[in-house]
């Protein structure tokens, strides 16, 4: 590519050349080789041009640059803008469902509690009950020990007695009140081994 | 100045006539008819960017578009075609571009005169911009930028004689640069000329000739809108390899 570009270049140079040698030679030829213009058309296109870079760099290309520069900032601002409220709106979604959801587990939770409570209270209150009636069981039972030792006691004593007499009237031996007992205790208690055994 | 030819030579549009006579250490530097279209070249296209800014306003109207589009289509071909390391030379390519596009466009106005037909105006542009980027180079890179003339990967026995290619083809640019835009308007204007002289020339015989006056005037009409292309082109063109130099100069390769 590059020996094309450079076989074009050099066509151009030869024509450039050969342009002021053949109008040369016709003559008159073209005004642009009446090289008396020349210092004129230099000097005026240095000066115009130098003027024109000077307007162009110091009025027309900030100028414009600053517009372009102002209109894109106020683009990327108000994408910003649209940006954070669409961010700001998700947030406050989120914040809202987030607030919600936590609603929903507190009300499950203090359901939950409660039926705990109440499942607490009903236990509490049936294990109160069963106390009571335990200890009333218990009282009650004891109360029948007591009768029934009682009895038993009474038992022996009337089985002493008539033991006393059945002695007393069979074999005419005295015996004490207290030795009948006695014996009557001892029998008693070897019985209510023998049966506990 | 030879005013000889006559006004109906195709050349003579591109005569300079003095203005304003002036004269400096012996050397004619008239204000001419060259310098006024480059002056208006510059006034108009400066009025015009500043007018159209003055609002500045944040949906651009129609002027302050045209504005707004020229600066980015000028600063769309630096970014591209330089990057980032050519912003401090786009005043002087938007300035290059501007002068051109309106020099050869205000050229196409009937009576305006082209200074961008004027060989030593476009070579000394070119030739201000070869020794720019040169230097640029110079001071950029130092003495590696000699090693821009030898191409990467090419065989060694090749390479003395691609050097000298590359050395040649280096120092054509600004030949190349400033003749294509001169033997563009100089060649469309010729030819505006004679498509305008010889629909004057055949209608001046009069009777049924003048019907005939049609086809080169019609053919005018077409011409003048593709010098309205080439003047745009040409502007661009001149620009483009100007960032394509600054390219190479600021990257090597």
């Amino acid at each position: 590519m590059k020996p094309m570009k450079t076989c074009q270049h050099a066509g151009l140079l030869i024509a450039g050349l050969a342009m002021p040698m053949s109008a040369q030679a016709a003559g008159a030829g073209l005004p642009q080789l009446d090289i008396s213009t020349w210092p004129s058309q230099l000097f005026w296109l240095v000066v115009l041009f130098t003027a024109g870079y000077t307007l162009m760099a110091k009025f027309v290309t900030p100028r414009i640059g600053s517009v372009l520069e102002e209109r894109r900032a106020k683009l990327d601002e108000d994408l910003g803008k649209a940006r954070s409220a669409s961010e700001d709106a998700a947030r406050i979604r989120a914040e809202y469902e987030a607030d919600l959801d936590a609603a929903r587990t507190a009300a499950a939770e203090t359901a939950k509690q409660a039926a705990a409570e109440a499942a607490k209270q009903a236990e509490a209150s049936d294990a109160k009950i069963a106390k009571k009636l335990a200890e009333k069981v218990a009282k009650a039972e004891a109360k029948l020990a007591t009768a029934r030792s009682e009895a038993m006691a009474n038992l022996n004593n009337v089985a002493a007695e008539a033991a006393m007499a059945a002695v007393a009237q069979l074999a005419n031996i005295q015996t004490t009140a207290a030795q009948a007992g006695k014996t009557a205790d001892k029998l008693a208690t070897q019985m209510a081994k023998q049966e506990s055994n | 100045m030879s005013g000889s030819q006559g006004m109906h030579s195709p050349v003579a549009q591109f005569e300079i006539k003095p203005l304003i006579e002036l004269s400096f250490g012996g050397y004619d530097l008239s204000f001419t008819n060259s310098s006024l279209f480059m002056m208006l070249a510059i006034g108009v296209s400066a009025a015009f960017l500043i007018s159209a800014m003055r609002r500045g306003e944040l949906v651009p109207g129609r002027m302050q578009g045209l504005a707004e589009m020229m600066y980015e289509f000028v600063a769309e071909m630096v970014r591209s075609n330089v990057g980032h390391e050519g912003r401090p030379y786009f005043p002087f390519i938007f300035t290059l571009f501007v002068f051109l596009l309106f020099g050869n466009m205000l050229g196409l106005i009937p009576y305006s005169y082209t200074f961008t037909s004027q060989i030593v105006v476009t070579f000394a542009m070119a030739a201000f911009v070869f020794v720019g980027v040169t230097l640029i180079a110079l001071f950029k890179h130092g003495l590696h930028f000699f090693s821009f003339f030898v191409p990467a990967g090419a065989p060694k026995v090749l390479i003395p004689f691609l050097i000298v290619i590359e050395v040649i083809s280096y120092f054509v640019r600004p030949v190349s640069l400033s003749v294509r835009l001169f033997a563009n308007m100089l060649a469309g204007h010729t030819m505006l000329k004679v498509f305008a002289g010889l629909a004057v020339m055949i209608s001046g015989a009069g009777g049924l000739a003048m019907a005939g006056s049609l086809l080169p005037f019609v053919a005018l009409i077409g011409l003048t809108g593709l010098e309205v292309l080439v003047a745009a082109l040409q502007a661009y063109v001149f620009t483009i390899l100007t960032c394509m130099y600054l390219n190479d100069a600021l990257h090597l390769h």
